[in-house]
């Protein structure tokens, strides 16, 4: 769907660039992470994704053609959901939404959208009568109101109840179901590893690693089982290697013979992953 | 084009619910309240007067309100991501500017000629008003782009008025009378402006009124150019960077 080649930009006023050669690829009906602290290049990556910066180097394939050579009507095929309100707030949920509409060829039911999204009795309300919460979902209703292929995606999830979080959550997996792209940045992990079918960790302008959330975490993990168990009055713990626990006569006997209280395997986390690749931990 | 007509019903919506058509009214009812204390009963020569204030200054100030309330509230940041091309989108603000100004003159006109006496070519003036108030939005566009905040805006309108503005005024009432100065107003586009709002009265050269239309009419077509390339850098700008 895009193809992302050696991407380069440096603002007017820097000295240096803010993107260093970033090179990355999105396949249609994926959902694909953008992932970093801020400064990195992240949110310039997708400011030129979407065609708001095009003083860039490099290249950047959308559907086998240069974005460059696309006009306006590349905003019919994609939908941008911001972090940030956007919605005239003296208008109605409604009004809003039907202004947008009308710009678009295709338009979704976003009277079904908003009535999942809990937002639907408080359509005629003006928006700056809503919650932080019903700004956020409206801001997806508004991001996906022209059925669009590509889904760019800001924090999509934040602020929201965990109800509304899952709502969201599944409706994007079903946008993916039905062959919809998404290029999703967002800081909680729990969402990139729910959603995301590969992500790529940006520092310092670059692609510092990309791959699915499986594989990160098996490479970045440690292979051994933790175990907890009872001896007498007190816990102990003991750890074994994954790979030759089967042949582990120590572990057999301790399971065999103590009380096991837990054990875990030492699968490392996307946010450890996170603070690892980005470096975030050392300048934080 | 089809895009150009919902952006106009949106703005249009949008200047109701936000209170500007009421501001708008009340600068209206202000001038009405001005003409009423006016002893004159021939208001002929004065009328063009306040729609020259009232044109030129309301034209920049309302560009300038539209676009800050979509920056404060973010409803920029989506906009910049629709299908809406910044020349609908810039042609849309100027057309509401336009026929708020045109609304402004109506109801003035139709005061003047109830409550007062007034002999002018309506549909002359009615076709300054549209290029002066076009010119003047235009320019509303260039000075918001180079204006961080409203505060800072209001300041860029006051040097506007206080260098451009007000000499042709100053001209216009006889404060200012003196040849060189005169001449020298013609560089100014609110020179012209006055001009062809004056010529509705009768008062003008043939000349002079090629002179303004030329001016504004040239003057808008450079000024939408530099305001479409401003654009860029202003979208940039508030798309957060």
């Amino acid at each position: 769907m895009f193809q992302v080649n050696n991407l380069t930009y440096r603002y007017p006023r820097n000295p240096e660039n803010t993107l260093k050669g970033v090179s990355f690829d999105i396949k249609q009906g994926e959902i694909f992470g953008l992932l970093g602290p801020s400064g990195v290049g992240k949110s310039t990556t997708q400011k030129i994704m979407v065609k708001l910066l095009t003083a860039y180097q490099g290249e950047i394939y959308y559907r086998n053609k240069e974005l460059r050579e696309f006009d306006r009507e590349y905003y019919q095929e994609i939908g941008v959901g911001f972090e940030v309100p956007v919605h005239f707030s003296k208008l109605t949920a409604e009004e809003n939404i039907n202004f947008f509409k009308k710009l678009y060829r295709n338009q979704a039911h976003t009277d079904a959208m908003m009535q999942r999204l809990g937002i639907y009795e408080d359509r005629k309300k003006k928006v700056d009568e809503f919650s932080k919460g019903m700004k956020v979902r409206l801001n997806f209703v508004r991001a996906v109101l022209n059925r669009p292929a590509v889904l760019f995606l800001d924090e999509p999830t934040i602020g929201l109840d965990p109800a509304n979080a899952r709502i969201i959550k599944t409706m994007i997996k079903e946008f993916r179901k039905y062959g919809g792209t998404v290029l999703l940045s967002t800081h909680l992990m729990n969402d990139v590893d729910e959603l995301c079918d590969r992500v790529a960790f940006m520092a310092d302008g670059q692609i510092a690693e990309i791959d699915t959330p499986k594989n990160l975490k098996i490479k970045h993990g440690e292979k051994k089982l933790e175990v907890e168990y009872a001896e007498g009055e007190t816990t102990k713990n003991a750890s074994f290697d994954l790979e030759t626990l089967s042949r582990n006569e120590n572990f057999f006997n301790l399971v065999r013979t103590r009380q096991v209280i837990s054990m875990h395997s030492q699968e490392t986390t996307l946010d450890d992953i996170f603070i690892k690749i980005t470096g975030v931990e050392k300048h934080g | 084009m089809a895009n150009f007509f919902i952006i106009l019903f949106g703005e249009l919506q949008r200047m109701k619910r936000y209170n500007i058509v009421t501001a708008s009214t009340v600068v209206a009812l202000l001038w009405i309240g001005v003409l009423y204390l006016t002893e004159i009963p021939d208001i002929t020569f004065i009328f063009p007067l306040l729609i020259y204030i009232d044109v030129t200054s309301m034209a920049i100030l309302m560009v300038g309100v539209t676009i800050f309330y979509e920056k404060q509230e973010g409803s920029l940041h989506t906009m910049l991501v629709t299908p809406i091309s910044k020349q609908d989108y810039l042609l849309s603000k100027s057309t509401v500017t336009v026929l708020s100004s045109v609304i402004t003159l109506v109801i003035l006109y139709l005061y003047a000629m109830i409550f007062k006496e007034i002999d002018l070519n309506f549909a002359g003036l009615l076709g300054a008003v549209i290029l002066v108030a076009l010119f003047h939005s235009l320019v509303g566009f260039l000075l918001t782009y180079s204006s961080r905040d409203f505060t800072a805006l209001l300041i860029n309108m006051m040097k506007y008025m206080f260098v451009l503005m007000l000499p042709v005024l100053l001209e216009y009432i006889r404060i200012i009378d003196h040849q060189l100065v005169e001449n020298i107003l013609y560089i100014a586009p609110t020179k012209a402006a006055m001009i062809l709002l004056y010529a509705s009265t009768g008062d003008a050269e043939l000349w002079e009124i090629i002179y303004g239309l030329s001016y504004l009419v040239i003057g808008s077509a450079v000024l939408f150019v530099l305001a479409l390339r401003k654009f860029e850098q202003f979208a940039v700008r508030e798309s957060g960077v």
